[in-house]
């Protein structure tokens, strides 16, 4: 058999970037499938890690600068894995590319986007402000060329955004196309999305304006988010001066995510800081089942509640409603070490949401199976197929880039078995 | 705080799992239940803290306050448990065993709790009334004499004055102690959980009683809204057959005491049953009947249709419908094969109703019927303690 060291990772996020370059830098070719138009994943999305509190382009823009120098790893955006075949050291994969109307020309200059008549909700801020049909994620995206987005554009009979482009970079009649890959290994690094805070009636996710989800909470303190890094509520753009958080919104119950999301209680202190530094007369409450902060996040525990202006109460919010006229939130809530029920009104309240594993909807096609939630059952992978971060278990940022380094290792034994 | 010494009752815990609490150990006690009851007071909220309770066996916490009967089921927090712990459906495994512990004697109060048992409860009525029926020859139906004009009388089949009567007397004055003796126990021992308390207890009677005839708790009920609808059916439809009950024992006695007195009896009066269709105590009978009838197939399909999220409920639940589905069954038949004057059909439904009811009397300090004593004694008791 011929020597093959290719190996094929799915998902463009922390992990994926990481086994690619991992791999890559250990002599082995990587290639990336990621089915945004942009590399990142959840990570771009953040304002900053926890426990260090730095913002996320630290791990990013190296790794995006290591792709970049290195000729060994190649990516697809807008690409979707349509099957998979064969075993270890020989799988033939076929890669749909969905058309991203925009070439290699582009060089982000703006010019489609302000010609562009349509705007579309913007997924990458969740939902909280709208974006062009010719767009970029934002302003650090890798890499960095426009897209534009086929389920709203009016094509070629509108084209003002052709017209616009001073480099020929807009091709309205690109197609999708399939790309045959040969490789050694395949690492499944598919991500998660967050729990849709719809199905959370009692909570008033996704009705109540002034109830968010800790993401969209990430994109609000963001630099590059809708408000530019200042936190803002939704209904009015007030300053927010006294917000709830409302733990285990979804996860550890078994009507909605059985598990525990782990990621979530970290998340919320984290963002308790986000709040007291931008606005020293705030107040934050987290309510909560446990505050779950393993291992060494126990010191990031210790040291948000040494604010006197946060506070931690055992017991799970349960019944959210909107004050129409002030656009607060009441939460009701049973204070459990105190054994007595609250009713308190808050300017904005943050919903822990928790992971959803990616393949919980979307299936990698071949020979995997999936626990319950969704998760890649690791005990069902054939051999030369490995499975990473979230779309394995929830972990954090720090997890999942451990394992990937891990999984790179892995896969290229696999490489070299097959040789 | 201080110091608390708690003495866990590991069988307790068992006997709680055993009654239909199976889920109790699921409980993480994130106090989502407290949360969504809508019955619950604020200070002390039921149920997180049954549950708690429950875990750790405090038997006597649990019996001694009236918070597991101000519970009424809804269900609200069995359907948003994230742990599928089911809280309604450990309240109401507590509230049997507090049944079992304040009435007596234990060993009838654990039979009616155990299905093991049904057959030999379920025999000393029917023994009670086929002795009869052996010993006057009356098994063989051909020696009941029926009315020439009204046909078949029940009566003849057995004498309401010298045999249904003294044995349902004996029957009732059974249970009516057992109860007293029960309530007043528990009601001891709230007092002396919850130390002193204010307000007046005639208030406090006259405000409970009329929220349980609006089934005002009831109404708040989400998860399972249509019960306070089947309740209040199968609730008035008792009432009316309580008040047609009383009425027929004017119609039987009244005309023998006024003679007695030396009265000339009145003309309404219209002395042994069977009466006219059209009598108006034979009216609020039968449409109290047909009320019964719709309100327990209310309860039942309300039970199923709801079992999901609610919990589909404990052999002691379901013997209550049962014996009440049984009672109005066997009571609307025995008057319809009465009146198709068809003794082999009549007369043995009407010696399964009288078993049926014998059944739900008799035993009702020990059934879930105890229920409605119970729980009008800890509403009164939380209403005067002013926790509402």
């Amino acid at each position: 058999m011929a020597e093959n060291k290719k190996i094929l990772i799915i998902g463009g996020g922390m992990s994926g970037l990481t086994a690619a370059v991992e791999t890559a830098e250990a002599g082995n070719d990587a290639v990336i499938v990621e089915k945004t138009p942009f590399l990142g994943g959840r990570v771009a999305q953040l304002n900053k890690y926890f426990p260090k509190l730095c913002p996320p382009n630290c791990g990013l823009e190296i790794n995006f600068k290591r792709i970049k120098n290195n000729a060994d790893v190649t990516f697809y955006t807008l690409a979707e894995v349509e099957k998979i075949s064969g075993e270890e050291g020989n799988y033939n994969v076929a890669v749909k590319l969905q058309p991203r109307f925009i070439n290699d020309n582009c060089t982000g200059c703006n010019a489609c986007a302000e010609a562009c008549p349509v705007e579309m909700p913007n997924e990458f801020n969740f939902g909280l402000d709208k974006t062009k049909t010719a767009y970029i994620a934002h302003n650090q995206a890798f890499p960095f060329k426009y897209a534009i987005d086929a389920r709203y554009c009016k094509g070629k009979a509108c084209a003002k955004c052709v017209d616009a482009c001073k480099y020929n970079a807009i091709d309205l009649d690109m197609k999708a196309e399939t790309v045959n890959l040969n490789v050694a290994s395949v690492v499944i690094a598919t991500g998660w999305d967050p729990y849709d805070a719809g199905n959370l009636d009692i909570l008033g996710g996704g009705k109540i304006k002034n109830v968010i989800t800790n993401m969209q909470m990430e994109r609000l303190a963001s630099p590059n988010g809708p408000t530019s890094g200042k936190i803002l509520r939704p209904s009015d753009n007030k300053e927010v001066k006294n917000i709830a958080f409302v733990q285990c919104a979804g996860s550890r119950d078994e009507n909605h995510l059985p598990y525990c999301s782990y990621i979530c209680c970290m998340a919320s202190l984290k963002q308790a800081t986000y709040l007291r530094e931008q606005y020293p007369d705030s107040k934050v409450r987290i309510f909560y089942i446990d505050i779950r902060t393993p291992g060494r996040y126990e010191q990031f525990y210790w040291k948000v509640k040494e604010d006197p202006n946060v506070t931690l109460t055992k017991g799970k919010v349960a019944k959210v409603a909107e004050d129409t006229a002030t656009g607060d939130v009441e939460l009701v809530v049973e204070d459990v070490l105190a054994g007595k029920k609250i009713t308190e009104k808050y300017e904005m309240v943050v919903l822990a949401t928790g992971m959803v594993p990616s393949t919980k909807n979307f299936k990698i096609p071949g020979d995997i199976s999936y626990t319950n939630d969704g998760f890649v059952a690791m005990s069902s992978l054939k051999k030369g197929i490995y499975a990473v971060g979230t779309a394995k278990n929830p972990v954090d940022v720090a997890k999942s880039v451990q394992e990937a380094t891990g999984v790179a290792i892995k896969s290229i034994q696999s490489a070299r078995r097959s040789k | 705080m201080a110091e608390q010494i708690i003495k866990p009752d590991l069988n307790f815990i068992n006997d709680v799992i055993n009654s239909g609490g199976e889920s109790l150990k699921k409980c993480f006690q994130c106090a989502t239940c407290s949360v969504v009851c809508n019955v619950t007071p604020d200070d002390k909220p039921f149920p997180r803290k049954e549950m708690a309770h429950a875990q750790w066996g405090l038997k006597d916490k649990l019996f001694s306050n009236p918070d597991i009967w101000l519970c009424h089921q809804c269900s609200d927090c069995t359907a948003y448990c994230p742990r599928g712990a089911k809280p309604g459906e450990v309240l109401g495994a507590i509230r049997k065993l507090s049944l079992q512990h304040y009435s007596s004697p234990k060993l009838l109060a654990k039979m009616a709790g155990d299905i093991k048992y049904f057959l030999l409860l379920f025999a000393v009525p029917v023994l009670i009334f086929l002795t009869y029926l052996g010993i006057t020859g009356k098994l063989d139906f051909a020696n009941v004499p029926k009315d020439p004009v009204k046909g078949i009388v029940f009566s003849k089949l057995i004498p309401t004055t010298f045999f249904i009567d003294p044995v349902f007397m004996a029957a009732a004055a059974f249970a009516v102690i057992v109860f007293a003796r029960g309530i007043m126990r528990y009601w001891n021992d709230m007092s002396r959980n919850a130390g002193t308390k204010g307000g007046s207890i005639i208030g406090a009677a006259i405000s409970a009683i009329t929220e349980i005839l609006a089934h005002r708790r009831f109404n708040k009920c989400e998860a399972t809204k249509g019960r306070s609808i089947s309740h209040m059916l199968v609730f008035y439809s008792f009432a009316g057959l309580a008040i047609t009950t009383t009425w027929a024992l004017i119609y039987l006695y009244g005309p023998v005491i006024m003679k007695f007195l030396g009265m000339e009896p009145l003309q309404w009066l219209l002395g042994e049953s069977p009466y006219p269709l059209t009598d108006p105590m034979k009216i609020l009978g039968n449409v109290s009947a047909a009320g019964l009838a719709l309100g327990i197939l209310l309860v039942i399909f309300n039970r199923i249709k709801n079992s999901a999220k609610a919990g589909i409920g404990s052999y002691y639940d379901w013997l209550f419908i049962g014996v009440v589905f049984f009672v109005m069954a066997t009571g609307i038949l025995s008057e319809v094969f009465r009146l198709m004057n068809n003794e082999m059909l009549a007369y043995p439904t009407y010696i399964a109703h009288l078993s049926f009811v014998f059944f739900l009397f008799a035993y009702a300090p020990f059934s879930k019927m105890a229920h409605m004593v119970y729980r009008a004694t800890a509403m009164v008791f939380a209403k005067q303690a002013g926790r509402e």
